[in-house]
């Protein structure tokens, strides 16, 4: 199993670790409710080290992902990122990725750890003259801070003003101990939180000083559960969950990232998709019986089964089971009664509005 | 190793399963069973106690499936652990699934059992036993 330079700081931090994306990955340290809600409440840490990170460079750099992605780049400024999907020519779904824009000429990518070889094959493969890309996963660390005090920990840290004037989805680059870091203002939490880019050599040292920084706000570490409780409660996609190869991204409220102009492998079904619907759709259930949901329960409405769980979680937060489902378009409406089949049991749902948790900037 | 002690509890006198399921007799036929500290700490937060419908009073082989544990990561089902008549079971857990973690050995027992057959105590793990299949790989 592969490690991250973090590794140690886990297994000192009495981290229980799991195979994941054949990484050892903390799943947590003490308890996934108190890491979920230090994050709700305060602020909390991530090393996410094991996901892919791909640089794109060149003068057609900006053509080659507008040729790979739905979503138009016009949104897209220097010292801007934004969350998008690689998908097949028939719509599914490759990898959701955020590409940072550094300038016109270059562009930083990040995916899933279980997909980058996919992604990066997927991209070598469509490569075009006046490009170069190039997989940095292994020698890159990342490192989230997340949570309404994690501005607060970085001020301490790095330059208070670019911090402060940081808009959501912009990053810059900074300087810890003689070596470039890159701070975004992103996230995977629902809560405001930043995403720390640096080479794995620093990883170590930049855990300690945000764990020491953030003493004073009860900073923990938090490991990958409490990542996806989080996650969830935002209503956030995970890929492998919501979206796979074999679902489209309007059968998990994605449609919104299907909005480019510009040639790219998919557009047509995507679009043909967007105006008139997807075979399923997504909607968030709330748990009003007793029991726990898990990914593949089925859902029924009226007796019908419809559809199944693609996530779902004890929420700490709401302290009730909450999921997001995907069933049969047009059946259900906000409000409305689902039943999830638990075992042998029929229990009782509700169709709420998403997302359970908005985002708390 | 990072912290060695942690869900290392394993009192002296229980008897053991390989499943992570602890028995107490508290006399020659009656004993009291749960999880052990190395189960609630692998579990984590557990969030959730199910009991099988109309479970006391019943005879089970000591396969039947008494309760299903949940816990944001993982679920866990409780077992008999030996054959008998289940004459109880700890309803305080499906209000406060919390006992589990924080008293394994005490206020989180899950049921009252009365053994069929006192000879089979003798295939359960002592807790040296135990211990031994809990060490060294499942716990990094």
């Amino acid at each position: 199993m592969k490690r991250t330079p973090l590794y140690n700081i886990h297994m000192e931090s009495s981290g229980r670790m799991v195979d994941f994306a054949g990484f050892a990955m903390p799943v947590f340290y003490t308890s996934i409710i108190e890491e979920h809600m230090i994050i709700r409440s305060s602020a909390g840490l991530f090393d996410v080290s094991h996901m892919g990170e791909i640089t794109v460079k060149g003068d057609s750099a900006a053509l080659f992902l507008s040729r790979l992605i739905p979503t138009s780049m016009s949104k897209l400024e220097p010292g801007k990122g934004m969350y998008t999907l690689f998908c097949f020519e028939n719509g599914g779904v490759i990898d959701d990725l955020f590409i940072f824009m550094i300038n016109e000429k270059s562009y930083y990518l990040v995916v899933n750890a279980s997909t980058v070889d996919k992604d990066f094959a997927w991209m070598q493969n469509h490569i075009i003259p006046g490009v170069e890309i190039e997989n940095i996963s292994d020698s890159t660390a990342k490192i989230d801070i997340q949570g309404p005090k994690s501005a607060m920990v970085l001020n301490k840290i790095f330059d208070k003003k670019k911090i402060d004037n940081l808009k959501r989805f912009h990053f810059y680059f900074d300087d810890f101990t003689g070596t470039e870091i890159m701070i975004s203002n992103t996230g995977y939490t629902g809560e405001r939180g930043y995403e720390l880019f640096i080479e794995n050599s620093k990883a170590e040292s930049l855990w300690e000083r945000l764990m020491l920084e953030g003493a004073e706000y009860g900073i923990k570490p938090a490991g990958l559960g409490a990542r996806d409780t989080l996650r969830l409660e935002a209503c956030y996609s995970l890929y492998g969950h919501e979206i796979n190869e074999q679902i489209n991204p309007l059968e998990a409220n994605l449609g919104w990232l299907i909005n480019s102009d510009k040639e790219y492998i998919g557009r047509s079904v995507l679009e043909n998709l967007k105006k008139n619907g997807s075979e399923y759709e997504q909607f968030c259930l709330e748990l009003t019986g007793r029991g726990v949901l898990h990914e593949g329960y089925k859902v029924l409405h009226n007796g019908e089964e419809i559809g199944c769980i693609t996530s779902g979680i004890y929420s700490p937060l709401f302290k009730k089971g909450l999921a997001l489902i995907r069933v049969k378009r047009g059946v259900l409406s906000i409000g409305d009664k689902a039943e999830v089949q638990i075992r042998d049991k029929g229990i009782e749902g509700e169709i709420v509005k998403r997302p359970f948790y908005k985002f708390n900037g | 190793m990072s912290n060695p002690d942690r869900g290392m509890n394993v009192p002296d006198d229980l008897k053991y399963r390989e499943n992570h399921q602890w028995i107490k007799m508290i006399d020659d036929i009656t004993g009291i069973c749960g999880i052990t500290d190395f189960a609630q700490d692998s579990l984590g937060d557990i969030t959730f106690v199910e009991f099988i419908n109309n479970i006391i009073g019943s005879e089970n082989p000591e396969d039947e499936k008494i309760a299903i544990i949940e816990s944001p990561k993982d679920s866990f089902d409780v077992y008999s652990m030996v054959s008998g008549k289940i004459l109880e079971i700890n309803r305080l857990l499906e209000d406060s699934p919390e006992l589990l973690n924080s008293d394994p050995y005490g206020d989180g027992w899950i049921f009252k059992i009365e053994i069929e057959d006192a000879m089979v105590l003798e295939d359960l793990l002592e807790p040296d036993e135990y211990l031994e299949t809990i060490l060294p790989d499942d716990f990094i």
